[in-house]
């Protein structure tokens, strides 16, 4: 039974309650939170990710279901909800204070307050860019939307099939109702099936998103390291074209983006023009495999990372590409001095 | 998910451009963010106000790249707060309410926000609403500068701590840069940040895109509509048909560090040939009399005319966005005037001859010339159909430099005036016979409307 207890607070007016915020993706969270405090304020004070605006109890975006223990308004606070969504548990956190340990679930998930959801697409383009790479454009169709952060990823159904398979966006919010994805070619594949022998313009597809913990943390001002490995310069474009866009003095950002080979070496166009648009953007392009004509070098792109030059190891970094190689990125830039919790990653397997 | 079948979204169609263009599809894309930048440069000094426009104490709204702002001078100091209420989004300088010199309230629900940061410190009829102290609208740097005003239009999440010096968004200087750009026909153009410059002018608002009179302003093949203007008989100035560029690097860009980003035009310089003669058309010029000048351009759109109209005097113009379709065109001489005697003289010389000649008679061509173009424009498909020329460089160079150091592309205008076309009350505004403009529509009379 939940209650709303306005009055009766003698036995929790001292100290401090346990409280657990549940998300929709099963993230759990609990902070010890002092008694006559907002919950909305003690969470958000401690990073997490709470959905708010006014913070006076009347837009209701901070709305959470109270599932355990007792919880009520803050003396001297209003809260616009009836009582009779109270009863069943709703509570507004910014004027929401506990009486005692006590839960909350929340109806969106921890990557920022985002929620999953379906779409259909339609298919704008399908782009060789390279012997194994397939520029893919979406649009979402008119009702259906997505939101996501630049890094993320969506799952697509591939279509005339029940598999489903993950690829990161390499567009950026902004561009929405447009979505991009860069595809690797597999022999055998069923997306590369369906990309090389049925995808055409207006076909439909269907995707859900945004997933993955893999995106640009906003306000970061330190050079920014991306090392990408094949398609996995799809999310760093999404994060370059972010960060060209966003207001504010830009970090410099050095992208080391590596490939087999000097013809696999795809969207060198499209990284010329993001460095004439933006001049703080160095790239460093790899092949495993030469031979190779300047200023493309033969090696991995991880080790090209430092060569040019000491690397501030305050820097953020980003890597995306196949497991060995985000690896071994890792330990290379923590033997270079970045802090780990700077480095961010996504592995993708084949598939 | 949806089960009924998905329907596609309106969307445009791309025309294919042919290879012959000087804009070919490569360098569309180029400057593909000056095409994004329908709503203008966002994060950039713009002018405002004439400093006389705002006296002291007096409250003005005006809308810029889409953001609206409301300014007002207390004690000398100009403030500026987007005029926009946290509230409900009334804009504050409608119906101006200040109760003391610290701070302006919104005249109808009584939102009091502190001029210098634009936090909510009170609520006329709520002083312990939580909000207060919490929540605020944004504020914008000012600069004073030879008479004008100044504002940093920023968007509200860019950092104070960014935000450049307005010589930043200015001209280049001289005597500083007289080695680097000599100027052997004429004697050191004036800034507006010289000690004495003296700033006369005018702005008024146009009905086109912000870029297509911006471009205008530095444009070298468009001498022709300016054949019959008053000023160019009356001074008995001769000008050739055209000018052409005729070397590998006819201008050049400004892109120090620190300083202003844009360009220069070699003109009156064996870089560009002046054009005398079109045999087919029966045109020929004989004496050029010449009326030596040289155009410049920097982000965000500030064209600087040395030695323009007369010697010791340099004009300069902005492009002020204020809507994807409507921009403050803002025509300003400088002059550096040591003294009262000469500020009078500059002033008597400014009256008489080079506003009406000038900054109306000359320029009022390109206002219109300007209009001419935008309906081709307007829709976004022509900066795809234009089929510009070998003197379109400079427009082409300005594009590229533009995309490259713009500091952010202004999002359209939201919830502001001229966001929504067609709004009833836009309509009855026009059918009062008043036009979108620049000012905001001020409650004259408070008992009667
Ligand atoms: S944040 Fe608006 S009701 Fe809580
Ligand atoms: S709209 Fe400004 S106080 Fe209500
Ligand atoms: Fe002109």
């Amino acid at each position: 039974m939940l209650t709303a207890t306005e009055s009766d607070q003698t036995a929790v007016d001292l100290g401090a309650s346990h409280v657990t915020f549940t998300f929709s993706d099963g993230a759990e969270h609990t902070l010890s939170i002092p008694t006559g405090s907002s919950i909305l304020a003690a969470g958000l004070e401690a990073g997490l990710p709470l959905l708010h605006q006014c913070r006076s109890g009347t837009c209701s975006s901070c709305l959470a279901t109270l599932v355990e223990g007792e919880a009520g308004t803050l003396p001297g606070s209003n809260s616009s909800l009836f009582a009779s969504e109270m009863a069943a548990g709703k509570r507004l956190l910014c004027v929401t204070q506990a009486r005692g340990d006590c839960r909350f679930t929340l109806g969106y998930d921890s990557t920022g307050g985002q929620q999953v959801s379906a779409a259909q697409t339609f298919v704008n383009a399908v782009e060789r860019v390279a012997a194994d790479v397939i520029r893919l454009e979406l649009e979402l169709a008119e009702g259906s939307w997505i939101d996501f952060r630049p890094g993320q990823f969506i799952q697509i159904k591939v279509p005339g099939t029940d598999q489903t398979r993950s690829y990161s966006i390499a567009s950026t919010p902004a561009q929405l109702p447009k979505i991009e994805l860069l595809v690797r070619l597999l022999p055998g594949g069923v997306m590369s099936e369906w990309l090389l022998n049925r995808a055409a313009p207006d076909a439909v597809v269907e995707i859900a998103g945004p997933h993955g913990a893999f995106f640009l943390r906003e306000g970061e001002k330190v050079p920014h390291i991306m090392i990408a490995g094949g398609t996995g310069l799809a999310p760093m474009m999404a994060m370059i074209d972010q960060i060209r866009a966003r207001p504010g003095r830009k970090p410099p950002i050095l992208l080391s983006f590596g490939c087999t080979s000097e013809e696999g070496l795809f969207h060198r166009d499209a990284l010329e023009l993001r460095q004439h648009w933006l001049p703080g953007l160095s790239v460093q392009l790899s092949v495993d495999r030469g031979p190779a004509s300047d200023p493309v070098r033969v090696g991995n792109p991880v080790e090209a990372v430092g060569q040019g030059g000491a690397i501030d190891p305050a820097s953020v970094a980003y890597l995306c590409g196949p497991p060995g190689m985000v690896e071994a990125a890792r330990s290379h830039l923590e033997a270079l001095g970045l802090a780990p919790d700077n480095i961010h990653s996504e592995r993708f397997v084949a598939s | 998910m949806n089960e009924a079948s998905p329907i596609r979204r309106r969307t445009t169609v791309r025309m294919s451009t042919s290879d012959k263009r000087l804009n070919d599809s490569a360098l569309q894309s180029q400057y593909q963010p000056y095409k994004d930048a329908a709503w203008g440069f966002v994060n950039h000094w713009y002018p405002a106000l004439f400093s006389e426009e705002l006296p002291e104490d007096k409250v003005e709204g005006i809308q810029i790249c889409g953001i609206p702002i409301v300014l007002r001078r207390v004690d000398g100091k100009v403030f500026a707060l987007k005029d926009q209420c946290l509230h409900r989004g009334v804009r504050l300088s409608a119906k101006p309410t200040c109760f003391n010199k610290s701070s302006i309230t919104c005249w109808y629900h009584g939102f009091t926000f502190d001029l210098a940061d634009g936090l909510l410190s009170t609520i006329v009829a709520n002083p312990d609403d939580p909000l207060v102290g919490t929540a605020g609208i944004t504020s914008y740097p000012v600069e004073e500068a030879g008479g004008m005003i100044f504002v940093f239009v920023r968007e509200d999440d860019y950092p104070l701590e960014d935000v450049p010096p307005l010589s930043q968004d200015l001209p280049i200087r001289f005597p500083e840069n007289s080695e680097r750009f000599p100027h052997p026909l004429w004697p050191a153009a004036p800034s507006l940040l010289d000690e004495g410059a003296v700033a006369l002018g005018l702005h008024r608002t146009g009905q086109s895109n912000w870029r297509i009179a911006c471009e205008n302003g530095f444009d070298n093949a468009h001498i022709l509509v300016h054949m019959e203007n008053t000023i160019v008989h009356a001074l008995n100035w001769v000008l050739p048909l055209g000018i052409l560029p005729d070397h590998e690097e006819p201008i050049t860009l400004t892109e120090d560090e620190d300083g202003p980003k844009g360009l220069i035009q070699w003109l009156f310089t064996d870089r560009w040939k002046p054009v005398m003669e079109n045999p087919q058309l029966g045109l020929k010029i004989d004496a050029l009399n010449g009326r030596f000048y040289r155009t410049s351009v920097v982000l965000p759109g500030c064209l600087m005319v040395e030695n323009w109209p007369e010697e010791h005097i340099v004009q300069y113009e902005w492009y002020v966005p204020i809507t994807d379709d409507l921009y403050e065109y803002w025509e300003v001489m400088v002059r550096v005037c040591k003294t009262d005697e000469e500020k009078k003289a500059f002033k008597h010389r400014f009256d008489r001859v080079f506003m009406p000649l000038c900054l109306r008679g000359f320029n009022d061509c390109d206002l219109y010339a300007r209009e001419a173009m935008e309906e081709f424009y307007a829709d976004g498909t022509g900066w795809d159909n234009e089929q510009l020329a070998a003197t379109d460089v400079s427009a082409i160079t300005w594009r590229k430099v533009a995309s490259r150091w713009n500091r952010g592309i202004a999002k359209p205008g939201k919830g502001v005036t001229g966001a929504t076309k067609t709004s009833s009350i836009r309509l009855r505004r026009l059918a009062e016979g008043k036009a979108p403009g620049y000012f905001v529509e001020k409650i004259e009379d408070v008992n009667s409307y």
